[in-house]
């Protein structure tokens, strides 16, 4: 099988056109992308879930709550501040509100209210879009009314000896004094729940969307290298040869999990010297994350090769698949920015979790003994073995039936 | 040595091969002639267990490709019709990488390829790529790559199909020193004068079937055509092509200025003949009487002509 896989990579070494794809063409990929991202307009409002602990659980921090929840595209969920922390920092939210205790005090006395939203910047397009529809929308209108009629309220009480030409008076002074509210001043704390040491999201979109994507591409090549022999006779040639067959197939896809390797490292050390992404962060993490996303995606390269008869079903096959499991799985669009729909068919995809798993490396950075890094992992690995399964029958079946 | 009993081979409706047998004897140059679909590469495919059959037996020195595939594949090369090579590997890289299949060491390897490359005449290129090689250079590296483990049978599907004359002498060459120093040879060819030349024994196969097998007297004899009567002419006659087969019937064999027409009683059938060619209003520019060759006894066998 080393023989095969030996004599396929020098195969693959001599094809200019496809080591030129396989690395050139990603590095100048992440190169645009990351480019792209780092300029990205941060505008649209976009659907999401916002956990919300209320520890103040006073008429204005609900009635602030109804008025999030009646928002078009935010969802609130009611929970406690650990569990609402906790499904950011495994990446399942974006960003929870915080009411802290005396929140309403604070709103009724004009100080800045006792209010934060703690955040993944990993997410840092969707928090932004998010941190305008609460601030715009909600707290500076309905913060500032709750408080000046409060305030009206509190004159009536304890100037009710005054007469009412004065208490007017007083009245429109405060009425003032709120319309000359500094508008910058910050309304709601932010404060960064998942904070990234050096890089920004844009960067880690960039190389894990661009190499998974790339490599998809790679492996479809690879495994297109099956049909080839078939065509050529070099396959039936082969099965002249005193070895199993099912070793032609699996060394097809041992080439395109080493190529897959390479390539994966390669991208990450240029991105590490051009963008200083920092890759001894979690540097175990990331070579698990990279062999567990070679395995899948070189399993998908033979499946591909598996299900088409020909190589220019691959070459059209895997265009419209890698095309549409890219834009599904987020190399080519960030997943949140999706509609929910589409967030949910995502996971079918090998991009996502190996996307999501980048992410978990360098944004979320969570451990290596992370259960959901090696959910994601385990995910990756049953990716793997599911279509490595399913293209054994199926070279069994279509591609060793020679005539 | 290789024993081929009752193969049975059907692709969904259509026979490929209807129950052939025949046995080989060790050191035997054995010809398999029959005509484009006769079901020659579907035999070799199944001896050399790359296809199943459907029924019958194979045995190559008491071992059965089916239950001992490696030790059986071992002992046996094959050069398949297709030139089956990595066009981007140089002749040299392509042979260490096929012969490395069968676990020869290195060393033993390499100067094995490059006793094979001198054979061939291709030392000088070894180095480069088979992508820039003539299609008679890579047919040459073709066979060469069946040699490298040193088959006790090698299977030969139309070797020297499409190639020019020197690289045809060359494979030709070769293929008679293999013989004269034992190697077993499996043949499978449409050019009778290759068969006639190189063949001890012949199968003739035709839809599936052997037709006959045995040495080309024996073909002679038992196909019960003694000689040709040769007719020729000064002008074409392939205007009357089918005036002269309803005349002389299939076995006859028109060609451009030419008529053979198998007999197994020459001074019998020459009078009735002329009579035949003169009606047909054919003036004959000479008469030969020719012994037999293997391409009568085919026509007269299969009906057809083997290059058709």
């Amino acid at each position: 099988m080393l023989k095969l896989t030996l004599k396929d990579l020098k195969l693959f070494w001599g094809d200019r056109r496809a080591v030129l794809l396989s690395f050139f063409l990603p590095i100048f990929l992440i190169t645009l992308f990351s480019l792209a991202f780092g300029a990205q307009n941060r505008e649209d409002a976009k659907p999401m879930r916002l956990p919300v602990a209320d520890m103040d659980n006073s008429v204005e921090s609900q009635n602030i709550l109804l008025a999030i929840d009646s928002l078009k595209n935010i969802e609130v969920e009611p929970t406690t501040l650990d569990s609402a922390q906790y499904l950011v920092k495994k990446g399942k939210r974006t960003a929870l509100l915080v009411f802290h205790s005396g929140f309403a005090d604070s709103l009724g006395s004009g100080k800045m209210p006792s209010l934060e939203l703690q955040f993944d910047k990993s997410n840092a397009m969707e928090v932004a879009m998010l941190q305008q529809a609460l601030m715009a929308s909600i707290m500076k209108i309905i913060g500032n009314k709750l408080a000046m009629q409060k305030e009206m309220d509190k004159i009536d009480a304890q100037f009710a000896a005054l007469d009412s030409m004065a208490r007017v008076a007083i009245k429109m002074q405060i009425a003032k004094s709120f319309s000359d509210t500094d508008e910058s001043k910050p309304i709601m704390k932010m404060t960064e729940l998942v904070a990234p040491a050096e890089a920004n999201v844009g960067l880690i979109q960039a190389v894990a969307g661009t190499a998974v994507m790339m490599l998809l591409f790679s492996v479809a090549a690879v495994g297109g290298g099956l049909l080839e022999e078939k065509e050529f006779g070099t396959l039936k040639k082969l099965l002249y040869s005193p070895i199993n067959p099912n070793q032609i197939l699996y060394s097809k896809m041992l080439t395109a999990m080493i190529i897959s390797v390479f390539q994966l490292a390669i991208m990450f050390l240029y991105t590490s010297f051009m963008f200083n992404l920092n890759l001894m962060q979690n540097l175990p993490a990331l070579i698990l994350m990279i062999f567990f996303t070679a395995f899948a995606v070189s399993g998908f390269g033979i499946f591909l090769a598996a299900v088409a008869r020909t190589r220019a079903q691959v070459q059209s096959l895997s265009s419209v698949i890698i095309l549409t499991m890219s834009a599904l799985g987020g190399s080519m669009i960030p997943t949140f920015i999706m509609p929910a729909f589409m967030q949910k068919i995502s996971v079918i995809s090998v991009n996502y979790w190996s996307i999501q798993g980048f992410y978990d490396i360098y944004w979320r950075q969570l451990p290596v003994t992370d259960f959901v890094f090696l959910s994601r992992l385990l995910v990756l690995f049953l990716m793997g073995v599911a279509l490595i399964t399913i293209s054994g029958y199926l070279f069994r079946k279509n591609i060793l039936k020679v005539s | 040595m290789l024993t081929v009993n009752n193969l049975v081979k059907n692709y969904e409706s259509n026979w490929a091969l209807n129950g052939i047998s025949f046995s080989i004897n060790k050191g035997e140059f054995f010809g398999l002639l029959g005509p484009n679909g006769a079901g020659k590469t579907t035999a070799i495919g199944i001896i050399s267990g790359i296809i199943a059959a459907n029924d019958g037996e194979v045995e190559l020195n008491g071992i059965n490709p089916k239950s001992n595939s490696n030790e059986f594949k071992k002992m046996i090369g094959v050069v398949p019709q297709e030139i089956a090579l990595y066009e981007r590997m140089s002749a040299l890289e392509n042979l260490m990488f096929w012969g490395s299949l069968y676990n020869l060491s290195k060393s033993d390897l390499l100067n094995r390829a490059n006793d094979l490359l001198n054979l061939f005449g291709l030392y000088d290129r070894r180095n480069d790529k088979i992508k820039d090689y003539s299609g008679g250079m890579k047919r040459r590296i073709n066979i060469a790559s069946a040699l490298l483990h040193t088959p006790q049978v090698l299977f030969m599907d139309e070797p020297t199909v499409g190639i020019d004359p020197q690289s045809r002498n060359n494979i030709f060459e070769v293929i008679q020193k293999l013989h004269s120093e034992g190697m077993t040879i499996v043949y499978t060819t449409h050019y009778m004068e290759e068969a006639e030349k190189f063949c001890n024994r012949i199968a003739i196969i035709d839809c599936g079937n052997i037709k006959a097998q045995g040495t080309l007297s024996e073909l002679r004899t038992n196909s019960g055509i003694k000689e040709n009567i040769v007719l020729k002419f000064a002008e074409p006659i392939t205007a009357l092509n089918k005036k002269l087969s309803d005349t002389f019937g299939a076995a006859a064999l028109i060609e451009e200025q030419s008529i053979k027409i198998p007999s197994d009683d020459v001074k019998a059938d020459l009078t009735n003949v002329v009579v035949k060619i003169t009606a047909l209003g054919l003036q004959p520019s000479a008469i030969e009487i020719e012994k037999v060759n293997l391409e009568t006894i085919f026509l007269k066998l299969t009906g057809k002509q083997l290059r058709d």
